[in-house]
């Protein structure tokens, strides 16, 4: 096994309660561990309120962690800061669920993807337009596409363009929040096709948060189940899928089993 | 209240449809929201809708509310609920006989009003009973949703509840109505798992305490298969399938049925590629000779993108296809 490419030990994320007197609120994640080694998929599931999302943006560097510790391939993440933060970030691409939120009704899908080389400094130019093209085919869509705007697109299409941009700076790591949950199931398959190409063809590690198990069983090697902010089974995909400890994992596989009609009385 | 039917005695047709098609005018010229669709449901029966954006599930339903878009067309050979005819009535079972349970229940409720109060606005519409009795019946519905303490519960709003127990609110008001045919719109799309979980159970038993119709709306085959006794397969507007909920499921004759099953990421080994649909529906502006899933589907004879697929029947399962036995 190789090192991992992201380490998480204890880590707590407590957001301020207001008024003076108000006592401290529980954390949104308690003291969760976790080790994505290099080339792997790591899916978090959890429910509203189980800090799945608040794990998240803790390792986007979005919100100020209270203590533990977080390492991206062998750095120490929460002591990097200004611009050499801004740099790091290079490593973990990010795709949200909404594709049609992430990406900015106002610019052409070609400008959506200059931008953030246009961020890392990079000049425009043919070199600039031949990378832009790469990552449009590489994410299945024709370069027709380029001057279309995302409105003009449907919602597996804009998806696409999410994970391009995501892409567009030779991440290591990609963090997917809900990357399927817009979108309907027969281009909820294309688009997890698609992650488990690039996956194999970058080597890509993926961390793939969402609250449906059954679509992250699909392409995960581990499982982390998050509830009230704890993690409450981790394993395995195989071992969480076929043997689960918790029941409240087996609750969250869905309504009884696949098409047994067991669930009915 | 209504006498429970029981399953499997009675099949009588409280709700149909045949050759529905809902079309609304626009610049760029008619959208066929809804092409032709036919669905009939029994008493008593738990009746689901699948299919993906734009097949016209939504609109279907709100034809049967009398609640299409202004200006919008809407045809049928037959439309009828309970020997009433629809086209003509819709509007006057709305809220009567048939209720809506919207997909958002934060949206469905008014977020400046008590609970009570919003329980009574339908009870008072509904019934002739003094305040104190309608009172009453608020308390008992929204108990009978299975919410606690739902005395204290008539002083809250909204935004105080959960998502799930917004949801059971919404369901106790189309209760509070008196209809016997709920149409539920995806109905725990909004809600987490464990929590639509139990909502769908709530629907299960309000059907057999109450002898309620539900046309639930979804494309969710957990949901379908979880709660439903039938089911109607749509694609581009049109029904192309019809039966038991379990025999689609398990066994689809329908290409398009058949390919969106497979699509599900629990279709295929772990961490193998998916057969995901190439192509996708075509736009609803546009006519079509022939089947709608032709140019999709790996079986399409020539035959299948000029004439229109005719109806197979094997017991009470229909579908739609130019293949005498359905998908390979």
């Amino acid at each position: 096994m190789t090192a991992p490419l992201l380490t998480v030990h204890d880590l707590v994320v407590r957001y301020k309660t207001r008024g003076l007197f108000a006592a401290a609120a529980k954390p949104a994640v308690d003291r969760v561990s976790l080790s994505l080694p290099a080339g792997s998929t790591l899916g978090l599931v959890g429910e509203s309120g189980s800090g799945k999302s608040s794990l998240l943006r803790a390792v986007l560097r979005l919100v100020p962690v209270e203590s533990g510790s977080i390492t991206v391939d062998g750095q120490d993440w929460l002591a990097i800061h200004g611009p050499a933060l801004r740099r790091a970030r290079h490593s973990i691409g990010f795709v949200a669920q909404n594709p049609f939120l992430s990406l900015s009704p106002r610019l052409t899908i070609a400008q959506i993807l200059a931008e953030p080389l246009l961020a890392r400094g990079d000049k425009p130019g043919a070199a600039m337009q031949d990378r832009i093209a790469v990552l449009l085919s590489r994410c299945g869509l024709p370069l027709d596409f380029l001057p279309r705007r995302a409105r003009e697109l449907s919602g597996g299409q804009a998806q696409r363009v999410a994970i391009a941009r995501a892409l567009a700076l030779s991440p290591r790591l990609l963090v997917l929040d809900e990357p399927t949950s817009a979108l309907d199931v027969s281009v909820q398959a294309q688009i997890l096709n698609l992650l488990m190409d690039l996956k194999a063809d970058f080597g890509l590690s993926l961390l793939f948060v969402t609250h449906n198990l059954k679509v992250v069983a699909h392409l995960a090697d581990q499982l982390m189940v998050m509830r009230h902010g704890c993690v409450v089974e981790a394993g395995a995909t195989e071992k969480v899928m076929t043997a689960p400890e918790q029941s409240y994992t087996r609750e969250l596989m869905g309504f009884g089993q696949r098409f047994g009609h067991d669930a009915k009385p | 209240m209504r006498c429970a039917t029981v399953k499997g005695t009675s099949a009588v047709t409280l709700l149909d449809l045949q050759g529905l098609s809902v079309t609304i005018p626009s610049q760029a010229g008619p959208v066929r929201a809804v092409r032709s669709i036919d669905l009939r449901i029994a008493k008593g029966e738990i009746h689901c809708l699948i299919g993906e954006s734009g097949c016209g599930k939504t609109m279907t339903g709100m034809a049967l509310l009398g609640l299409t878009p202004a200006g919008a067309q809407v045809a049928a050979r037959v439309f009828q609920f309970d020997g009433i005819a629809l086209s003509t009535s819709a509007a006057a079972l709305r809220g009567r006989r048939i209720a809506l349970i919207s997909q958002d229940p934060a949206a469905a409720l008014n977020p400046v009003l008590t609970i009570g109060r919003q329980m009574d606005d339908v009870l008072r519409t509904h019934s002739p009973h003094s305040k104190a009795d309608r009172r009453a019946g608020a308390v008992a519905l929204l108990a009978a949703t299975g919410l606690p303490d739902a005395d204290k519960l008539m002083t809250s709003y909204p935004h105080q509840l959960s998502g799930g127990m917004q949801q059971r609110v919404v369901i106790a008001q189309a209760l509070a109505t008196g209809a016997d045919f709920l149409i539920a719109d995806e109905p725990t799309t909004a809600l987490d798992v464990t929590v639509g979980a139990q909502v769908l159970a709530l629907l299960r038993q309000l059907v057999a305490d109450r002898g309620l119709t539900v046309l639930m709306i979804t494309h969710d085959m957990d949901v379908v298969a979880a709660v439903c006794d039938r089911a109607t397969v749509l694609y581009a507007g049109l029904s192309v399938e019809t039966g038991l909920a379990s025999a689609i499921l398990t066994r689809p004759r329908h290409p398009y049925a058949k390919a969106l099953l497979a699509a599900l990421p629990d279709a295929a080994p772990h961490g193998q590629r998916l057969a995901a649909i190439d192509g996708q529906i075509p736009p609803s502006t546009k006519a079509i000779s022939g089947c709608a899933f032709a140019p999709r589907c790996p079986a399409a004879m020539t035959l299948c993108y000029t004439v229109p697929p005719p109806a197979r029947v094997q017991g009470d399962h229909l579908w739609a296809c130019h293949l005498a036995e359905g998908a390979p």
